[in-house]
């Protein structure tokens, strides 16, 4: 059983467990957007980078996939490491602002400012969905395609899968498309509102976009009114 | 065990070494530049001539000398021919091979001192490398076993498997000190150590020859010319660690080399060098070959294992290692392909003697990829440590057409940019890293002053953009949007703020990403930051790219070079289309001067014009001389209306020389009283009285400044500040704002010993004396020191004298340095002037007080310094004595300014310069402005005129009570004209036209103008060469498309 330095907490961690998993043993809390407890673990969104080393030797790892070792010095909020967070979010909201998910993490954070061009894009290509449909429902019927600027997830050859049981399992665990909000003032791409108040503000009112059910409000779970008709990009 | 001895012995035997031989370098690179023709050539020239049996060919790989290719090395003599053409083949056969005889035309001539040598070794680019890796590329075929044995291939493994155990032989590496030739620099022998402590009994080695780095190309030549040499160290390493099986990762894009290697494979199989048992050591290895598809991620490690795999190459995180968990999970080895070829030479030679080549840290020798603007380009193989400066200026011999070098940028994508002043800084993996850049795989790509390096950031990042896999936020959208932001500045949209958002971004790139291609992907960003900052401040303020690139910012590279703005590309599409008052308009608009700077400017513009790029300038001050003369024979635009408005302000203006007269010009046209004083009782400053009239007649200054005056202002000669008025007197009379622009007269002095003597003159007072038509007194010994356009000027004008039978120029560089004008250069050499170089005058010698000759001493130029510019040493004991009766001094002027009033807040430099804002040109007191050769050494005039014009912006601002601040904005030309159509016969007869100039004998013992002046005919030719740069920005994009539009609608 290595034993391992987390805060300042000396901990006899468990072989075989990642930082992460150690972390929230603890209670530590480490913000994670690729993470989820029963798929593998991916690294791809770097938020819950950590910092391990000492002196001069210091570096950031992702703790999802980095394992427990002998001796390890570990420090989930250093300077650096807030520091990587910060700007993290600022890429993911400018990536995609309309995500509730990401505009809780920037209110959780402290980030009130994206000094980068919002994408309007829908997918930060966390990965989920692929491990989900994969490992969880056993279909295995999208993935990555590409590279760089032009990674994209799609089913092979954007054909219509044979294998796709329409289960709905990769649009839930979507962080992107699971509470799309009605996007935050374009001047400022970031929000806040979510957090700040004790109703979700703009989700009050679901519109056809939101609804995953393509019921548009017909099966009665929410609530009626009118939506306001607010142009995602702001427009 | 079995040794390959006997095949060798027999091979030696067989060999008809003695024979001539003529080794033609031919791997992908030589093929490109036409070797197979060669090859055929050579072939055909054998069989003609029935000489197969004594003269042998033999078709290596890359002989590495890459702007030489096609090549050869004739042996046994190693001589080597450059850019050899199948048309040479039966004369190299005929002449060289059997009569001995060099072809002069064939060898390489020595840049400095301008010998040519014939012999490979010798050559300046061969001569500092250590070729130990690529040596033998030029003396095997690839394809053949029998050569590499020949030369010793195989006896290192021969040795590891007969004498040595794992252990023995991982510590050789270990002492030896090899690093990772792939980038990483991770000590070889440790790595081996480790795979080969890790636990499994199966275990991998790979060797890595996914080259992805633009401009890196060494492996690949090593793949294709030595292939034998990676695999017998890769032999030798499964040994040391254990690996049953190995497998050779190359890119799809080297199919030569993928075909060398699987040759080579089947080869050693043969001979039992692969396989089972090798040479009966008992030990089992073979190799497999698996190709890459297209992506530079795949050289990563952990990438390149998942693509071996049949997997998507995607990066994983580390730890594990692949020395513990690597190719299916297994204990892997990956090494660089240079990295393998360094171990047989390790076993042969031994740990202790490679220790000794290199650095303290950094052991052996290291292939370099020399691209980019320098002369000779190609692959050198130099030991670590070597300076930067060698490799640029000794082995590549500098940087080509007199242009600057700026920078270096060394390791590819992930690498960073050096700049000139670290021109001595030694190449080896620590100190690069310091410098902010990595050594990588070796690219080394040179940059000169006409490489923008926030161009140069945003290009890596494009490339890097493509190739990042995808999987990590940093990597994938940080990089986006980093080149988001740079490509901003380069549109002119970039905001200060900008670099701070860039920084940041980069640092948490570098900290957050997986890999090592994020990590290491702002490295150009970074570097070129901490470097070149001030660029990218200029990009984002000035609206500036000094090197003319960015297209958006500059418009076209001659309007943005020219200080006043010209639009070049304006005035010469509508001389293409013979429109040639409207063209006198665009000229005449932003220079009061038009004719005079048609004649004298020395055109900057010129020298960033993209159609010189591949070829001559397009002649653009000619094609003005042009236009100007038009105007002045019909008549046009001979005068201007007087705008003075008796309600504003009193400008006082002091000097009339070019910065002053244009102040006042435009001061006028916007309404102010402004009043020029000048000392003399001529205006025109140094127009008038230093540069000929063999290059600015009479006629055409008096021409231009009749125009200037027309705009009202008023003039009074014979005043001089200091003697006849004070500052304060101008004040006085109502004087609202003063702008000094009293040039540069004072010549500065030798200061050798006997200065003083009678005889000794003047550069500047003897050509005021020349142009003034006084009388002036020369002997017939006339000897003239400086390399600057007064120096030659002066020469030139004494020669007209003809007072003198010599007139003999020295100067203290060579021809290269000298900065006076290349046109002026060649014509005072057609006219009989003798130039000595590398001299320079130690002492006087006088009898009586009076000049009778000058002691000189011959120089070299040394090393160059970190102005990128050798700097001349005396030679020790080569004085000389020449007979002279004068002595012209001229080597530069400088401003007096004890003129000003004592007391005064205007502060001025050491050197005598007055201190200004460089942006406003307002002094130290308010209210006071400078410019021109007081303010700045050696100005030129268009950057006169320039001054004078900033400066009357900057006096507006003033006497307006607003804030004086200079303002930029993206150069575009105020419209634009459609391109011309040329037919294909046109394009086929497109040439540059010839300036036609007075003959030497015609011009030398008059005064009159030397260079003639365009034809219509030869005018409108030349503008057509115009590629018309200002149709490439989104503007004039948009014109084009609206033309379109209308076009098809008239239709």
């Amino acid at each position: 059983m290595p034993n391992i330095k987390i805060d300042g907490i000396d901990f006899e961690a468990p072989e075989g467990w990642t930082i992460l998993e150690a972390a929230k043993f603890l209670g530590l809390g480490i913000p994670t957007l690729c993470y989820n407890e029963g798929l593998t673990s991916w690294g791809g969104c770097r938020l819950c980078v950590v910092e391990i080393g000492k002196d001069d030797n210091t570096r950031l790892v992702s703790s999802c996939t980095y394992l427990v070792e002998e001796g390890l010095n570990i420090r989930t909020a250093s300077r650096r490491v807030v520091q990587a967070r910060k700007v993290l979010i600022e890429l993911l909201i400018a990536s995609c602002p309309t995500s509730k998910t990401i505009q809780d993490l920037a209110a959780k954070f402290g980030v009130q400012k994206v000094r980068f061009k919002p994408d309007w894009e829908d997918c930060i290509y966390c990965g989920l969905c692929v491990r989900m449909c994969e490992e969880q429902m056993d279909a295995k019927a999208i993935g990555f395609v590409e590279r760089g600027g032009k990674l994209r997830i799609t089913t092979p050859f954007d054909r219509r899968s044979d294998v796709c049981r329409l289960c709905g399992a990769c649009m839930y665990i979507c962080p992107t498309c699971q509470l799309r909000c009605d996007g935050p003032n374009p001047q400022n791409l970031v929000c806040g509102g979510c957090l700040n108040t004790l109703q979700p503000t703009c989700l009050e009112y679901y519109d056809d976009y939101m609804c995953y059910e393509g019921l548009k409000g017909d099966c009665g779970t929410c609530i009626r009114e009118e939506p306001e008709k607010i142009n995602r990009k702001g427009e | 065990m079995k040794n390959l001895d006997s095949l060798r012995n027999k091979i030696i035997k067989e060999s008809s070494s003695n024979l001539p031989c003529i080794t033609i370098s031919s791997g992908t690179c030589g093929q490109a530049r036409g070797s197979l023709k060669v090859i055929q050539a050579f072939q055909d020239a054998l069989e003609k001539h029935k000489l197969e049996d004594k003269i042998k060919i033999k078709v290596t790989g890359c002989h590495g000398f890459c702007e030489a290719e096609p090549n050869i090395i004739i042996y046994p003599d190693e001589i080597f021919y450059h850019n050899v053409i199948p048309e040479d083949a039966e004369e190299i056969i005929l002449e060289t091979v059997l009569n001995k005889k060099i072809i002069d035309r064939l060898i390489y001539s020595d840049m400095i001192t301008g010998e040519k040598t014939p012999y490979f070794q010798d050559i300046s680019f061969y001569k500092k490398q250590y070729r130990l890796i690529m040596g033998n590329n030029s003396l095997i075929d690839p394809t053949s076993i029998d050569d590499y044995l020949f030369v010793g291939g195989y006896k290192s493994l021969e040795k590891v498997l007969a004498q040595m155990n794992s252990e023995q032989v991982i510590n050789a590496v270990k002492k030896s000190g090899l690093r990772g030739r792939g980038g990483g620099g991770f000590p070889t022998g440790y790595k081996w150590s480790f795979c080969r402590k890790a636990k499994g009994d199966f275990k991998y080695i790979i060797c890595n020859a996914d080259e992805g780095d633009p401009g890196a190309y060494m492996d690949r030549s090593l793949l294709e010319g030595n292939p034998h040499s990676v695999l017998e160290g890769m032999i030798i390493g499964a040994f040391a660690i254990g690996a049953r099986e190995g497998w050779i990762y190359v890119r799809e894009e080297y199919p030569l080399a993928v075909k060398n290697i699987l040759l080579a494979l089947n080869q050693a199989r043969e001979l039992g060098l692969l396989g089972k048992d090798i040479l009966g050591s008992g030990f089992d290895f073979d190799i497999k070959i698996a190709k890459g598809a297209g992506a530079f991620v795949c050289g990563e490690e952990t990438a390149l294992i998942a693509s071996i795999e049949g997997k998507r190459g995607v990066p994983r995180q580390r730890p594990p290692f692949p020395v513990q968990k690597g190719l299916h999970n297994k204990p892997t080895n990956i090494n660089n392909v240079e990295t393998w070829a360094n171990i047989p030479l390790i076993i042969d030679k031994g740990a202790d003697w490679f220790a000794g080549i290199g650095s303290e840290k950094s052991k052996g020798t290291k292939i370099f990829s020399l691209v980019g603007k320098v002369k000779d380009t190609g692959l050198v193989e130099v030991p670590m440590g070597i300076s930067l400066r060698e490799i640029i200026y000794d082995i590549g011999r500098g940087i080509p057409d007199g242009r600057r070098f700026k920078a270096v940028q060394t390791g590819g994508p992930s690498g960073g940019c050096i700049p000139k002043e670290m021109i001595n800084l030694p190449i080896d993996y620590d100190s690069l890293t310091q410098a902010g850049s990595i050594m990588g795989s070796g690219g080394m790509i040179v940059m000169d002053e006409n490489t923008c390096m926030v161009d140069i950031a945003k290009y890596f990042l494009t490339f890097l953009l493509d190739e990042s896999c995808g999987k990590c936020l940093p990597c994938r959208k940080g990089i986006q949007k980093m080149l988001e932001i740079v490509t901003d500045i380069t549109d002119g949209n970039g905001k200060e703020e900008d670099l701070e958002t860039l920084e940041e971004l980069a640092y948490v790139i570098k900290d957050t990403s997986l890999c090592g291609l994020g990590q290491t992907a702002p490295n150009s960003v970074l570097s070129t930051l901490r470097y070149f900052r001030q660029e990218y401040l200029d990009h984002i303020n000035k609206k500036r790219c000094e090197a003319a690139v960015c297209k958006n910012i500059i418009s076209s590279p001659c309007q943005h070079t020219c200080p006043i703005d010209t639009e070049a590309p304006l005035y010469i599409a509508l001389i293409a289309r013979k429109r040639y008052e409207e063209s006198l308009d665009v000229i005449k608009k932003e220079n009061p001067f038009a004719s005079v700077v048609a004649r004298v400017c020395h055109h900057p513009c010129e020298s960033k014009c993209r159609a010189g790029e591949a070829g001559k300038p397009v002649a653009i001050r000619g094609l003005k001389r042009f236009v100007t003369d038009f105007g002045l024979k019909h008549g046009l635009c001979l005068k201007t209306d007087s705008a003075i408005d008796k309600n504003k302000e009193k400008v006082a203006i002091i000097g009339s020389g070019p910065a002053g007269l244009t102040c006042a010009f435009y001061l006028a046209k916007k309404g102010y009283q402004a009043t020029v004083f000048e000392k003399l009782s001529v205006i025109g400053g140094m127009l008038m009285t230093a540069i000929p009239k063999f290059r600015l007649p009479r006629e055409i200054l008096n021409a231009d400044l009749e125009f200037i005056k027309s705009s009202g202002f008023e003039i009074q000669t014979e005043k001089e500040l200091g003697r006849d008025f004070t500052i304060q007197e101008l004040y006085d009379q109502n004087f609202k704002a003063i702008f000094i622009a009293t040039g540069g007269h004072q010549s500065w002095k030798l200061g050798i010993p006997g200065e003083d003597s009678k005889g000794v003159l003047y550069g500047l007072e003897v050509l005021k004396d020349i142009n003034m038509d006084r009388e002036i007194e020369v002997g017939k010994k006339v000897g003239i020191v400086g390399g600057g356009n007064s120096a030659v000027d002066a020469a030139r004008a004494l020669l007209r004298k003809g007072l003198s039978e010599t007139v003999t120029i020295y100067y203290r560089r060579t021809i290269n340095e000298m900065p006076a004008y290349q046109e002026e250069i060649d014509a005072a050499l057609e006219e009989g002037i003798e130039i000595k170089f590398l001299t320079s005058p130690t002492k006087i010698i006088s009898e009586n007080g009076i000049l009778k000759g000058c002691e000189f001493v011959k120089m070299e130029l040394g090393e160059v310094d970190t102005s990128g510019r050798r700097k001349p040493v005396p030679i020790e004991g080569s004085e000389f004595v020449a007979e002279l009766d004068n002595l012209v001094v001229a080597i530069s002027e400088y401003p007096d300014t004890s003129f000003l009033d004592k007391g005064t807040e205007l502060q001025v430099s050491e050197g005598g310069n007055i201190i200004v804002d460089p942006e406003t040109l307002q002094t130290t007191q308010e209210g006071i402005f400078a410019g021109g050769d007081i303010v700045m050494a050696s100005n030129t005039v268009i950057q006169a005129i320039s001054a004078g014009k900033i400066a009357s912006e900057s006096i507006e601002q003033f006497l307006t009570g607003e804030e004086v601040k200079r303002e930029y904005k993206l150069n575009r030309p105020s419209k634009y004209i459609e391109p011309l159509e040329l037919s294909e016969e046109e394009l086929q007869e497109i040439r540059s036209q010839i300036m036609p100039y007075l003959s030497p004998d015609e011009r030398k013992s008059n005064f009159g103008e030397v260079e003639i002046g365009f034809e219509e005919e030869q005018a409108i030719k030349e503008a057509k060469l115009c590629l018309r740069c200002d149709l490439e920005t989104k503007e004039g994009q948009q014109f084009l498309e609206e033309l379109k539009k209308e076009k098809e609608e008239a239709r």
